[in-house]
């Protein structure tokens, strides 16, 4: 059972090709990691998915029926370009945006009270949004994207400008909201985060699905290709490593590296190049590739492909 | 639900704009306004009639006229002297006369003209003009005079001239200033197209903010940017509206009650009444009409107001969901500017000939018409197929205009950026 299923859905703007024919899924109870370099189609994806766009051609269904005003009253969305309207007052402003999401006054005006608390910002009810901070006002946006029980919740950096307490409160949010059922979708830069919180990811470059599937499985795929070591000496012997192309070195640090195995280079061959020059080795573990590790590839793959698509029929048609 | 959620949109506009300061400060300064208006209407027409008793010096060097001069209506009291004039200055000064009279030898004869000195200085106030009218006509007799015309000749050619004002309307004849329709009329024009510019740029400046800090789009994910636009404009009109009404009906009184403003400024003993005179024997022999306005003329300009709003509402909250910033909307303004300011440069035109093709044409136009026929309106019975072509024309374009900005709209609230050009935006309508 798929709540949101996106389906061969293509969006062109002018001479752009927004999206190109891009499907997923997203699961209740799941939370789908919806990635992709700046410029990649995410927005647009997500803006027709929250009905504000409609595709050229493919379909988007939330539960049974194509996404529309219907789907619009279960759904919550935070943009990545927070907004409130700083002359209101925080408890009109989320009164106003559950009143536009199909909410009886009583209802909201008890569910506003309950989120303003369990966010510790019951007292700011009275005030005008721009007396807020950046992150008081994040948690407020925050709030009335949740403030109706959304079945579908889209978060768009959800975590940005906060602090790590607040975040920590966000995270506990979303995971409870994960927990009850609902579908969610997360779109986000930080990659460290993809991976705590994501069951599933889509990664889209360019307009295309690059990568989509379980989290997990994704990482079995790339297979076991990134050795961790952690050492005490010189990390000289990374350099012959690295120029001889065997290897690409993701992060390197006094005492730690994480190194990509390319080429199907063994991880023995690392082990033996430390063994010769450092004093000691406290951690070698080979292991899967971060998501980090996977977005980079992916991505640089597939532009690389379609760089060459490019420059082959160059003589052909333009 | 659809009109549901305009109506929210246009409760939250409504609410959030009444509750203002600025909304509360201009409502009821609005009136105040107003009330000065009528006070100084009232207060110039009164001292016109009363005025104060002036007392002026005459240097009489004809040696003939001094005697002759005198103000039938006995506001002006003549004082012969054969002082120097540096003396007369000195006493003018002192505030012993309000001015002096200097007749050359010459002026009899047309060789010279008459000098008056005061600390008033020149103008057109009624008093130079009753000055100047007693001087001439007691020249004009001594040339009679001089030329031995029989004295029945100079009472013929001195006897007064009069023009009455009388409107003529379908219910007969009308007694009454048709000056004083032209200034309620000039007045209601003017308030459609401050109100049509104040209230229309706000909802620009609210479409641009919306746009500016993002929240357009939470907005549009939850509400149909045709209806967020409906909302936003219906919201604000009705802010409008309620204003409006407010000041309709306080035109509406102040013009009844100009009467009574006027009468508190008339002293009854200066008119010969007796003090128990009643307000209308006071009026009456001051001789103001009270412009009689039926309640359709408040209708027509509440009604003008409202279409004429809604209409460029409309269209500028299409040129605002097209730009980022207040500054970028002036150049996309301007066509839609152009008939505001093309109605009210002609709106002298319209109140000096209310019925010439110019001001029909111009009333029946929709993108003109509020200013203009609202006007002529309360000067004079419009015909009902004008009234109703021009406001069959209105709400068609009315309608029209929603259509084509609701398609701007929809592109232009979520489009981030260079700031499109005109053609851009065109492009923008065709979109499905």
């Amino acid at each position: 059972m798929h709540e949101l299923q996106v389906q061969g859905v293509t969006k062109q703007y002018e001479k752009v090709l927004a999206v190109n024919n891009v499907s997923f899924e997203a699961e209740p109870g799941r939370i789908l990691g919806l990635l992709g370099p700046n410029g990649a189609g995410k927005t647009t994806t997500i803006r027709m998915i929250t009905y504000i766009t409609i595709p050229d051609s493919g379909q988007i269904l939330f539960g049974d029926a194509r996404v529309g005003q219907k789907s619009q009253e279960v759904m919550g969305y935070l943009p990545e370009e927070r907004g409130l309207y700083a002359k209101m007052k925080v408890g009109e402003q989320l009164m106003y945006f559950a009143e536009l999401k199909g909410m009886s006054k009583a209802a909201a005006r008890e569910k506003i009270k309950y989120w303003l608390d369990r966010m510790g910002a019951l007292d700011w009810v009275q005030k005008e949004t721009n007396e807020l901070s950046k992150g008081m006002q994040q948690k407020i946006q925050f709030i009335a994207t949740i403030l109706h029980d959304p079945k579908l919740l889209i978060l768009d950096e959800p975590f940005g400008g906060l602090d790590p307490i607040n975040a920590d409160l966000l995270q506990d949010v979303i995971l409870e909201l994960k927990d009850a059922g609902r579908t969610i979708v997360f779109a986000s830069h930080r990659m460290e985060q993809v991976e705590q919180l994501c069951d599933d990811i889509c990664l889209i470059s360019r307009g295309e699905i690059v990568v989509n599937g379980a989290l997990s499985e994704v990482k079995k795929r790339y297979g076991k290709n990134v050795v961790m070591i952690d050492f005490e000496g010189s990390d000289a012997f990374l350099d012959p490593l690295e120029s001889s192309g065997a290897v690409r070195i993701n992060v390197r640090s006094t005492r730690h590296a994480e190194i990509r195995l390319l080429n199907g280079t063994p991880s023995k061959q690392v082990l033996k190049a430390a063994l010769e020059h450092v004093s000691d080795i406290t951690r070698f573990e080979l292991v899967e590739p971060p998501m980090r590790e996977i977005f980079v590839t992916a991505v640089t793959e597939q532009q690389g492909k379609q760089a060459l698509d490019a420059a082959q029929p160059a003589g052909g048609a333009q | 639900m659809t009109r549901n959620k305009t109506f929210i949109v246009a409760k939250n506009e409504f609410l959030k704009r009444v509750k203002t300061r600025w909304f509360v400060f201009t409502t009821l300064l609005g009136p105040i306004v107003l009330v000065a208006f009528f006070a100084v209407i009232g207060i110039v027409s009164a001292s016109a009639i009363e005025g104060g008793e002036s007392t002026i010096l005459v240097l009489d060097e004809t040696g003939r006229m001094a005697s002759e001069l005198s103000d039938p209506e006995g506001k002006l009291s003549f004082v012969a002297t054969d002082a120097s004039e540096d003396n007369l200055r000195e006493r003018v000064l002192a505030g012993e006369a309000d001015g002096y009279l200097v007749l050359p030898a010459g002026l009899i004869d047309g060789d010279a003209g008459a000098r008056y000195y005061s600390t008033e200085g020149g103008g057109v106030s009624s008093f130079n003009f009753d000055l100047r009218n007693i001087i001439r006509g007691t020249v004009r007799t001594l040339r009679l005079q001089d030329q031995q015309v029989a004295p029945e000749v100079y009472d013929i050619i001195n006897a007064g001239v009069g023009l009455e004002t009388i409107k003529l309307s379908d219910e007969g004849e009308e007694q009454g200033s048709s000056a004083a329709y032209a200034v309620v009329g000039g007045i209601m024009g003017f308030l459609i197209y401050i109100t049509m510019l104040i209230y229309g740029s706000g909802v620009m400046q609210g479409v641009i903010q919306e746009k500016m800090n993002r929240v357009v789009e939470i907005i549009v994910s939850s509400v149909k940017p045709f209806q967020l636009l409906m909302g936003k404009v219906l919201g604000i009109g009705a802010m409008g509206l309620v204003q409006m009404s407010f000041w309709a009906i306080l035109i509406a009184g102040g013009t009844m009650g100009s009467g009574f403003i006027i009468s508190l400024f008339v002293d009854t003993a200066k008119l010969n009444l007796p003090d128990t005179a009643t307000q209308a024997e006071v009026l009456d022999a001051v001789g103001f009409q009270i412009p009689d306005l039926g309640p359709e003329v408040f209708v027509f300009f509440v009604i003008y107001f409202l279409l004429g709003y809604l209409l460029y509402a409309t269209l500028f909250a299409g040129i605002g969901s097209a730009v980022e910033q207040q500054q970028d909307a002036q150049s996309l303004m301007i066509p839609v500017m152009m008939p505001i300011i093309v109605s009210i440069v002609f709106l002298q035109a319209v109140i000096e000939a209310p019925n010439s093709t110019l001001s029909v044409a111009l009333s029946l136009i929709p993108f003109t018409a509020p200013i203009p026929m609202v006007v002529r309106v309360a000067m004079i019975d419009v015909p009902i197929w004008q009234l109703a072509l021009s406001l069959t024309l209105l709400a068609g374009t009315f309608v029209g205009a929603v259509w084509v900005s609701s398609r701007i709209y929809r592109v232009g609230i979520l489009s981030y950026g260079k700031k499109p050009s005109l053609k851009e935006i065109i492009k923008w309508m065709r979109y499905a």
